[in-house]
């Protein structure tokens, strides 16, 4: 199920609000776990199963460590520690990886060894990085045990992020857990984050994303310069406002049952280096893997070689976490090469660049970096980027270039314009910050009720709404 | 001074906090009435089993059983379920094409909103494996019967005839080209019909529906002009009496656009003096005739359909003409508006539709005592065609692949064929 269709904004939301609000206190988060857990099973009735293991074996071991150090039994209690990461690495590795591993495996080894493909559990990488976070920082004693097998259930299951992030540490939402407060203006606020998230991901992604996959439907050879650069940029607004409508979704959930999620996309394509767009896109993974992996292995406090060494595991990390696939870990690595030149070579030069051209520059590579994201292999990549520098390209602009460019030319410029901050908080002032305390708070309305019809629309007509993560 | 302008600001903040908690209140309760009454809407409006609109079936509340929960199907159908059957379905489609017409999208749904109303559908990737072996096939049918003349007539497409109706700088396919090749592998046995040049003269006329994807029975005469010609046809009839029997057509490709914009007129011909008697017989059905119109389609959403009611296996048209000449046609449903000017000059017509027609076509020949054989379809549908081969083939050494898959489908074809072919054709938008 996603948020963005007809059945879950008309059937699940309300029969959810209306439980878990006629539910007493102590009941509610039994009733949030339930509904998670058949949100979960609606797209995945097997895989349920997991998903309840996973939750019972880590909740015991959670137990287990706290029990371990409080008996003074640190041996014991590393010994836990490491088989549930291990245990819950494994699973991971299984259902993602294990089709990716077999097949490089036969392509090396002389042999043929039959395998299956398994479909993968929708989320599990979110959900199993949750688990880490929590099982990591009881072994580290940041946080105290959970002891209600509900509450700690409802964390992992909790449907708003449960399959498409943000990944909400156990630290962050310990207290919320058990005490939140649900006030009408936070579950209005929470109204206004998730439709600003619809119309993103149903106005702007799946609209824009349409000019993207005519592009890269393009038969062989029959790919000019323009058409090469229509098509990435729009890939570039497309996953951009579809991953973060869907973050925007997902926190606005979580306000209306009274979670504070922290923000994941914080307008990455205003970055004025590579450094700073990861410090804007997909905040969550990336602070995920800084506070378990990267510091961890020593940061940079080992040396520049350690250093080097460390964040080329993060970021082949971060890679592969995106799928299963080659072009994933390339795209990893890329991101690992770029950060390390920024840090050790390029920051003195980037200093004195005018602000223009580090923006173009960042762009630039980003835009290279998603056709790597993109493309179903290192070969298509390759050619593409070289159909974007005039290498095998159908010429400079072909008809299927400009007629793509017209075609899209104002959702271009108003995905761009939807792209900087400067556009939300010309909306904000203009709504709360008027004289003496009046504003348009009526045009505000009237904006918010448009971007649900115009949304639901789309979602009535169902003809086109994809999700991009499901290799995730 | 920096006191006052901070208290300022301090109660400016204060008061935009409190206004925003307001506004934050009163947009819950705008979207929760909101959500409540589409909700109940929903709940009070009773299903729909067919869309006009859309011509086609709406989903409808699956029932639950284990199985289907189990590997998700009930939960697929019952999403597709809640959007089909959303309150004003209609309504929000059509909101939704002018939202994307308003962003200036020049396509909707594989149809592009060409300039004067005209809807044009976007070509299919021709399968050219399927044309080899159909080709090949018909050419392997002009030899083996030296003596019959044996003409094919692909029908260019509006995409190619009309494409300066097309949005400005449209990709689309050169089907110039795409003819020539398939021309070329027909060899010197089969006689083409090239009517291009014919349509092309009278590009900008009514030739085409906006609304359909076939070919107005104007186009259709213009055609004639040219394939009369070469086939020898005599005493060609220079005058007709034009009907108009439908003034509101929407076509499949309205249906399959959303766009409703335009409407077509449905023209059928009648020859002003040759008038021979005739006997349509549908031969699945074993239904006889008198008219190869058929005036209940006309109230119905697709009116193309007039012409023999939709497409047929094979449908037999047996005349007063007392020239001995029996027409064996291979066609698709760009043909069935093309039968009324042939109509005259044939003693038999035997229309055989190869998607549908799993009998011998070799005994058909022998035992109608064919003069002539003609293969008439669009562009369109013989680029993806892969059922003609089989048909062809001589038994033994065809029939191996695909269309014995369909032989299923077969029944579906003799009952109500008008409402199939006219489901068929809204989804598949070909033929």
């Amino acid at each position: 199920m996603i948020f963005s269709s007809v059945f879950f904004i008309f059937v699940f939301l309300p029969i959810t609000l209306l439980l878990y609000f006629v539910m007493p206190k102590p009941g509610k988060n039994l009733v949030l776990l339930i509904c998670s857990l058949i949100f979960y099973a609606w797209g995945e009735p097997v895989y349920i199963v997991l998903m309840v293991f996973s939750i019972v074996y880590n909740y015991i071991s959670g137990i287990e460590i706290d029990y371990h150090r409080r008996e003074r039994n640190s041996g014991r209690m590393r010994f836990v520690f490491w088989l549930t990461v291990g245990v819950n690495l494994a699973i991971l590795m299984f259902f993602k990886y294990y089709g990716f591993l077999m097949e490089n495996i036969n392509h090396i080894l002389p042999i043929d060894i039959p395998y299956k493909e398994l479909a993968l559990p929708v989320g599990i990488s979110f959900y199993t990085f949750q688990t880490l976070s929590y099982i990591i920082d009881v072994y580290k004693d940041n946080v105290k045990v959970q002891k209600n097998l509900i509450n700690f259930g409802t964390y992992i299951t909790m449907f708003p992020q449960l399959i498409a992030g943000p990944i909400v540490r156990y630290a962050d939402i310990e207290t919320q857990l058990d005490r939140r407060k649900i006030t009408p203006s936070g579950f209005g606020n929470g109204i206004a984050w998730f439709l600003r998230g619809l119309g993103k991901k149903v106005l702007l992604a799946n609209n824009i994303g349409m000019a993207y996959d005519a592009i890269a439907a393009l038969p062989d050879g029959q790919m000019s310069v323009l058409s090469a650069w229509v098509g990435c940029i729009a890939y570039a607004f497309q996953i951009y406002f579809d991953f973060s409508g869907y973050s925007d979704m997902a926190i606005g959930l979580g306000k209306m049952f009274g979670f504070e999620f922290m923000k994941n996309f914080d307008y990455p394509y205003i970055s004025k280096s590579i450094t700073e767009f990861w410090r804007r896109w997909h905040i969550s993974l990336g602070t995920w893997f800084r506070e378990y992996v990267y510091i961890p292995l020593g940061g940079n406090r080992g040396g520049t070689l350690k250093a080097i060494r460390n964040i080329f595991i993060v970021w082949f990390l971060t890679g592969f976490w995106h799928g299963a696939a080659w072009n994933f870990i390339f795209w990893g690595l890329y991101y690992g090469v770029l950060l390390l030149l920024e840090k050790y070579v390029l920051n003195r030069v980037l200093e004195k660049l005018p602000s223009a051209v580090k923006h173009i520059y960042t762009m630039l590579f980003v835009l290279i970096g998603w056709v790597l994201f993109f493309s179903p292999g290192m070969g298509d990549a390759l050619s593409y980027i070289g159909a974007m520098f005039g290498i095998g390209a159908n010429g400079f602009a072909d008809a299927a270039g400009i007629y793509y460019l017209y075609n899209y030319a104002l959702l271009f410029v108003i995905a761009a314009i939807c792209s900087v901050p400067f556009t939300y908080r010309l909306f904000s002032r203009t709504v709360f910050g008027g004289r003496r305390g009046k504003g348009h708070t009526a045009v505000a309305m009237g904006v918010y009720v448009a971007i649900f019809v115009l949304s639901l629309a789309y979602l009535v007509n169902a003809t086109y709404n994809p999700f991009l993560y499901f290799r995730f | 001074m920096a006191l006052r302008e901070r208290e300022n600001r301090n109660r400016k903040r204060r008061g935009g906090k409190k206004l925003q908690r307001s506004f934050y209140i009163r947009m819950l309760k705008v979207f929760g009435v909101l959500l409540v009454l589409l909700v109940l809407a929903n709940f009070i409006k009773r299903d729909q089993e067919f869309s006009d609109e859309e011509n086609r079936m709406l989903t409808q509340r699956p029932k639950l059983t284990w199985e289907s929960l189990m590997n998700g199907d009930y939960m697929t159908d019952y999403e597709s379920y809640v959007s089909d059957q959303f309150v004003a379905r209609n309504q929000w489609i059509t909101l939704k094409l002018y939202q994307d017409m308003l962003l200036g999208k020049k396509e909707s749904n594989g149809v592009y909103l060409g300039k004067d109303g005209y809807l044009i559908e976007k070509p299919d990737e021709p399968d050219w494996e399927s044309i080899e072996r159909n080709t090949a096939q018909i050419a392997a049918l002009a030899e083996r019967y030296p003596d019959i003349p044996t003409y094919t007539c692909f029908v260019p497409n509006a995409y190619n005839i009309l494409s300066n109706r097309l949005p400005a700088q449209a990709p689309v396919r050169d089907q110039e080209e795409d003819l020539g090749r398939i021309r070329g592998m027909l060899g010197s046995s089969v006689r083409d019909i090239s009517v291009d040049d014919a349509l092309r003269e009278h590009a900008d006329e009514e030739i085409y529906y906006r609304t359909d994807h076939h070919w107005t029975s104007l186009g259709a005469y213009y055609a004639f002009g040219t394939v009369a010609e070469a086939m020898g046809i005599q005493n060609v009839e220079t005058d007709y009496n034009i009907h108009t029997v439908a003034s509101d057509f929407q076509g499949t490709l309205a249906s399959k656009s959303g766009y409703h914009g335009s409407e077509d007129l449905v023209q059928i011909y009648e020859a002003a003096n040759l008038e021979p008697e005739y006997v349509v017989t549908y031969v699945e059905s074993n239904e006889k005739s008198t008219s190869i119109y058929k005036s209940e389609c006309l109230n119905e959403k697709d009116k193309y359909t007039v012409f023999f009611g939709g497409n047929h296996a094979r449908v037999d048209i047996a005349t007063t003409q007392p020239e001995r000449r029996n027409l064996l046609v291979f066609k698709d449903s760009y043909a069935n508006c093309f039968m009324q000017f042939l109509l005259p000059y044939y003693q038999n017509i035997i229309m055989v539709d190869a998607r549908y027609f799993y009998d011998n076509v070799d005994s058909l020949i022998q035992n109608y005592a064919i003069t002539d054989i003609l293969f008439l379809y669009n562009v369109n549908t013989f680029v993806t065609d892969n059922s003609l081969a089989d048909v062809l083939a001589v038994e033994g050494n065809g029939g191996e692949s695909p269309a014995e898959e369909g032989a299923a489908e077969e029944g579906a074809v003799e009952e109500g064929a008008a409402e199939d072919d006219a489901a068929e054709d809204g989804a598949a938008a070909e033929g």
